[in-house]
């Protein structure tokens, strides 16, 4: 694992200074400070596992894509063998960056200023007038290409990491990864992409988008307070939909569990136990899935996974750093159900600011309609225009500001909400679990994981 | 590779140089058309949504597409209407404006927004159905939260299809090319 080492700012204040374990609180001034940023993007940034898209946005051989691994621009190709690469979109000439596109199609990525090419694996093809030998002979070809980076796919997505011989994806995942496999790997051909994402900016630090979505629960009590209002989730009250259970770990995963019981009358029944499996199915499949593909899951779950799918699903969390998952679900007026599948990258553009990524996505299997509706309530509800998340973008902000203050900077954002309840003796799943109403352990996890990326020597 | 000079950014869009079917500048239906644009950014400005959303036809189609940094001779696949910004019908804008006027919640415009929408470039042209006029437009909206001084921009041209009702019109379709890629904006709480 990591060494430990004391990471230190200028004016002598340590990381452990900064997040205060004995207490679990967090000093106001760690949300942004430039100088803990140029540290973040070196120790956290530089060295976890990011997500940067989906497979099925560059299905063919020659397809790329363009992303950003924090602050590096990256480029990713689909290769021959129908792998995927991932490597810095940096000329090794002079800096420039090679692709200038959001995606296409190509075997050669040429920098339009030298001229410089390389091969869509990122191998160095050559420079122009080959006999002048622009690139010298000082280094050999095979150490012009462009810089890979570690690559895994988990369920389609695409993870990459700068951290070569760091943890594997599985052990970054740890525990988490048994509730993630209930959304990722639960169907026979996984999910797709219906489109690029949506881009937008706010002006916000990264970690106060990035901590909320370690399950914070509270937050939509008054924050999305509307939701009950006027859309009348929970008939009206949206207390009763913030007891269920929280699932978390130390690498700073999160997420919540909330009983379908708790949020549908058609799921009333599910309490009582006398429904079998297939049964509950059919009243509430878990969100984005049809009827016609519960064998899949049956397939692919365990019984237990799947247990929990249905009574309980995962609806709402974060992977740390940067990423918010929704697996949300949509009652319309008519009784039907429609989920959503919701993926947010939130990439740091300086200590002031960061760039709000929304992946939608639904099941590769899911009927063509059914995908068609899936977006528009995505686009609806979620991202640039969503009407529940439109709400978050002024409180980011101004947190970001109001860390900069002279008196501000010193107070703590607390996470002092203790579970305090003991798991379900019939909890069927690993990792760290909260029962009962949402508390604030799994975003104290998520400045856990920070603090120890933080204190690393890497 | 062969480079189109005439593709417009939008193949959906035909070119508009020499358009048979202009409706000259000027004249009395473009003024009637440019006045109903000018009131529709003062009611959005005014923030009287209610009556913004009576100028709406009930068929109405209104869509935002995201943008994509593409090479010049791959321009038309820089608008993308799988994913788009907006994606909406009459029944769900009366949705999201039902949200900002009968909650006490809705945060993201509470409090507003300063906003100004500044409508240039109208061109129109009639179609084979005498009420309905294909009605291009440029917008730049600039918005203004809490005291940040700098203004935040978003700038774009409206393809709309406007229907006659009565003495004036409804809105019946519209879709927005937005020039940015990464919005300037952090939501898009309010219509454009």
């Amino acid at each position: 694992m990591l060494d430990r080492t004391r990471t230190t700012l200028s004016d002598g204040t340590t990381i452990d200074d900064l997040i205060n374990v004995q207490t679990r609180e967090v000093q106001l001034r760690a949300i942004s400070d430039p100088e803990l940023y140029d540290i973040e993007m070196r120790k956290v940034f530089g060295k976890t596992w990011l997500l940067l898209g989906h497979e099925s946005e560059i299905p063919n051989s020659g397809d790329f894509i363009t992303r950003l691994m924090g602050s590096d621009p990256v480029l990713i190709t689909r290769q021959k063998d129908g792998s995927i690469r991932v490597m810095l979109n940096v000329c090794p000439h002079r800096g420039m960056r090679v692709c200038t596109s959001d995606a296409g199609n190509a075997k050669v990525h040429t920098c339009i200023y030298h001229g410089w090419a390389f091969k869509n694996d990122g191998d160095f093809i050559g420079a122009p007038v080959a006999a002048e030998q622009m690139h010298g002979t000082i280094l050999p070809k095979e150490k012009l290409g462009l810089t890979q980076a570690r690559t895994h796919l988990y369920g389609g997505l695409i993870f990459a990491t700068w951290n070569l011989d760091g943890p594997s994806f599985d052990e970054f995942l740890g525990e988490m990864k048994w509730y993630y496999d209930m959304l990722f790997q639960r169907t026979d051909r996984g999910l797709e992409v219906l489109g690029p994402p949506q881009r937008f900016t706010i002006k916000a630090n990264w970690k106060t988008a990035c901590e909320q979505s370690a399950a914070d629960g509270f937050h939509t009590l008054t924050l999305h307070r509307w939701l009950g209002e006027f859309a009348k989730f929970g008939d009206g009250d949206l207390t009763t939909s913030m007891y269920g259970t929280e699932v978390s770990s130390l690498q700073g995963h999160a997420l919540r569990c909330m009983p379908a019981a708790n949020k549908f009358k058609q799921a009333a029944g599910f309490r009582d136990g006398n429904l079998t499996l297939e049964e509950k199915l059919a009243i509430v499949p878990p969100p984005g899935i049809t009827k016609e593909m519960l064998p899949q899951l049956i397939r692919n779950l365990t019984p237990e996974q799947l247990g929990l799918l249905v009574d309980s699903p995962p609806q709402v969390g974060g992977m740390f750093p940067n990423v918010l998952i929704a697996f949300i679900y949509v009652p319309q007026p008519d009784g039907e159900i429609i989920g959503l599948t919701s993926l947010h990258t939130y990439i740091p553009k300086g200590p002031d600011e960061l760039e709000f990524c929304n992946f939608i996505l639904a099941e590769k299997d899911a009927p063509e309609e059914h995908k068609q509706k899936a977006l528009q309530f995505a686009v609806r509800m979620l991202g640039t225009s969503g009407m529940v998340e439109q709400d978050d973008s002024d409180t980011w902000p101004h947190i970001t500001q109001t860390a900069k203050g002279a008196a501000a900077r010193n107070i703590t954002m607390k996470y002092q909400a203790v579970c305090t309840t003991p798991p379900r003796a019939d909890w069927p799943g690993p990792a760290l679990v909260y029962e009962g109403f949402t508390k604030d352990d799994t975003q104290w996890n998520w400045w856990l994981a920070y603090r120890d990326l933080m204190n690393s020597s890497l | 590779m062969t480079i189109d000079v005439t593709a417009t950014a939008d193949t959906a869009v035909a070119p508009d140089a020499f358009r048979a079917n202009r409706v000259p500048v000027g004249s009395p239906a473009y003024n009637q058309i440019a006045e109903f644009l000018y009131e529709e950014a003062w009611l959005l400005d005014e923030i009287r949504l209610a009556e913004w959303v009576e100028r709406l036809d009930t068929n109405l189609r209104y869509t935002c597409p995201v943008r994509q940094t593409r090479p010049l001779s791959q321009n038309a696949a820089s608008i993308v209407r799988t994913v788009m910004h907006f994606d909406e019908t009459y029944a769900s804008i009366r949705g999201r404006v039902g949200r900002i006027t009968d909650t006490r919640s809705a945060w993201a415009e509470d409090p507003p927004s300063r906003t100004r929408r500044l409508i240039t470039n109208i061109l129109v042209e009639s179609t084979d159905n005498p009420d309905e006029f294909e009605v291009k437009s440029y917008l730049l909206c600039s918005r203004s939260r809490f005291e940040e001084t700098n203004l935040l921009f978003l700038s774009c041209v409206r393809h709309d299809l406007l229907r006659r009702h009565g003495a004036s019109f409804k809105l019946a379709r519209r879709e927005i090319i937005v020039d940015q890629t990464v919005l300037g904006f952090p939501n898009l709480a309010i219509f454009l």
